[in-house]
């Protein structure tokens, strides 16, 4: 055989690998939405068949229909939203003084935040609880904490851990660290404040590393399940995540193509997203590692 | 490591540096310092969210060390890690090194393993709850159809951390290709030029070349593998909740119990703080032995 041929051959047959794998790891989607449309009848007999025999859309109207879903899905979008919209200005700020401006004790503190980065929210989920519960003049508390609920089934309380990670302020950190030194000097002559150089200066050149940040910031919270588990106990202060597992998956027989329907309804959002920010998905990945 | 090469500071102190840092840190010493202080406090008391508030000592800890269904979870949290980390690691490694071309077609097949990694943890654990599904799922519905005898899947003691892990594996094999793929882009071309004029063949390119190229690559995924491993929670949670018969309780599962089932507060904590000191040795590996003087864009 000769080397062309030889190299053709190899080609095909690591497509033929990729190609299937790929269909593997695809199938579950295509399942996932062609069981959403099914009766349970259907899904339950034995006799399977890729495609329902009838395309019942009413199951995304009857999967809604579980509990508050409007209300659900508004606090999912609103947590996201104003996670968002308060991780890009302070990560932004801080990022930017720990990079550009000289203070004494900078190195020491950004060490600090850069260990805080390596404990995992897991391991904190008890006392962080504790903490916002006991949360001093909030939910009924006094001021030693005592005696209310704290921020447990507030917005602030599902909203705080967020906002309060560092991973956020090391990817602002490294971006604005690769500015010229000429450009601080420039801003002093020109008679720039610290505040006013970040404004004018910074902050327009900072789309990027912000974009990234926002699609990072918004997936890790529309998904993330451990946390409202945690801090909500009333109906009305569900996230669709947490409502997706309690309003379908508690009972004995489950309704499977509701269930579905409902899966699908809160991925959507991601994968539109995707769609439009995959640069940004995919930098903020390989830049940080950080799983998002 | 580029991380503690910032600029020192050329003309003195300026305290607005402090302003623009408050925000985020008053943030961060509340709810991750703080916290984190706390525990340690929490893990020598009785602690039961209400009114009980005592110094028990080391009791807790005692406890722990003869507690069945921790050593149970930790048992489980091991198993996890050794049939989580070797597959995903390898696998996204081999689908890094197949579609790390170019063009369009690579990128195409890049997106869509990448796909599940998008989406929440309890979604992937929805759909699979489906698939393995006894009675109506996909998998006995084609076991069934090419007449093999049916599983119980996640019912079966024996199973259901394998298929606990297959969740994980499907979800975040997207995330190990992507580290990788970042890994051998960093790799220079001309090492393989040189190579393949000195006429190495592609296995040897690979194994003289790759491999301790993109150690510290693997390396930060072993790590980071590590760690999220020791933390699995989400899927457990969902798809078995911890059963049958304990099979698939893990550490953090059992902190989630133990707080919020049981509100052994007390006791909760000293699984955290047990469970921060594991992290903190993976950890420590990392820093001792990561990225030794060899200088990767992530980490």
């Amino acid at each position: 055989m000769n080397k062309i041929a030889k190299k053709r051959t190899k080609r095909v047959l690591i497509l033929l690998f990729t190609t299937l794998l790929l269909l593997l790891v695809l199938t579950p989607f295509f399942l996932m939405v062609l069981t959403s449309v099914k009766s349970l009848p259907e899904i339950l007999s034995p006799k399977f068949k890729v495609f329902p025999e009838k395309w019942i859309f009413s199951n995304y109207a009857e999967a809604m229909q579980r509990g508050d879903w409007q209300r659900y899905l508004i606090n999912s979008l609103f947590i996201t939203c104003t996670t968002v919209v308060l991780s890009l200005i302070i990560n932004s700020l801080a990022g930017y003084s720990f990079a550009r401006v000289p203070f004494k004790g900078r190195d020491s503190l950004f060490f600090l935040a850069l260990v805080g980065m390596m404990v995992p929210s897991q391991v904190t989920m008890i006392p962080v609880f504790i903490v916002l519960k006991n949360f001093p003049f909030v939910g009924g508390n006094n001021l030693f904490g005592a005696g209310g609920t704290g921020l447990i089934n507030t917005y602030a309380g599902l909203i705080l851990p967020y906002i309060a990670g560092p991973f956020g302020v090391f990817l602002c950190r490294q971006f604005y660290m690769n500015f010229p030194a000429s450009m601080d000097d420039a801003a002093k002559i020109d008679g720039c404040t610290r505040i006013a150089a970040y404004l004018r200066i910074y902050l327009p050149l900072s789309k990027p590393i912000l974009a990234t940040l926002a699609v990072l910031k918004a997936t890790q919270t529309w998904n993330d399940y451990m946390w409202p588990l945690i801090m909500t106990n009333k109906d009305s202060m569900m996230t669709a995540q947490v409502a997706v597992v309690t309003k379908f998956t508690s009972e004995v027989s489950i309704q499977w193509q509701l269930l579905m329907a409902a899966t699908v309804i809160i991925i959507l959002p991601m994968f539109i997203l995707f769609l439009f920010a995959q640069k940004y998905f995919v930098e903020g990945i390989v830049t940080t590692g950080m799983k998002g | 490591m580029t991380l503690f090469k910032a600029k020192k500071p050329r003309i003195g102190h300026e305290r607005v540096g402090y302003l623009l840092i408050t925000p985020f840190y008053l943030f961060f010493l509340a709810i991750i310092l703080l916290p984190g202080i706390i525990a340690v406090i929490n893990s020598f008391t009785n602690y039961d969210l209400y009114k009980t508030y005592n110094f028990i000592g080391l009791d807790n800890y005692k406890a722990l060390l003869i507690d069945p269904l921790f050593k149970k979870a930790l048992l489980n949290t091991l198993i996890y890690s050794v049939l989580y980390i070797i597959p995903s690691m390898s696998l996204g490694l081999l689908l890094a090194l197949l579609l790390s071309g170019e063009g369009r077609g690579s990128r195409i097949f890049r997106t869509g393993f990448y796909m599940p990694y998008i989406i929440s943890m309890v979604c992937a654990s929805t759909i699979w709850l489906w698939m393995f599904d006894p009675a109506a799922g996909f998998l006995n519905q084609i076991l069934a159809a090419m007449g093999f005898e049916a599983s119980t899947w996640l019912k079966d003691p024996a199973l259901a951390m394998t298929c606990v892990v297959f969740v994980s594996l499907w979800k975040n094999l997207g995330y190990c290709m992507l580290i990788n793929l970042s890994g051998i882009k960093g790799i220079p071309a001309y090492l393989y030029e040189a190579a393949e004029i000195d006429g190495a063949n592609a296995f040897q390119r690979f194994k003289n070349i790759t491999i301790p190229m993109l150690q510290p690559t693997t390396f930060f995924l072993f790590i980071t593998t590590c760690i999220s491993s020791f933390n699995v929670f989400e899927q457990v949670n969902v798809l078995t909740n911890g059963g049958p018969m304990n099979s698939t309780t893990t550490i953090v599962h059992q902190i989630y119990i133990r707080g919020f089932s049981e509100f052994k507060m007390g006791y909760a904590s000293a699984i955290s703080v047990v469970l921060m000191l594991i992290i903190t040795l993976i950890t420590a590996i990392n820093f001792k032995y990561g990225n030794q003087g060899q200088d990767t864009n992530i980490g």
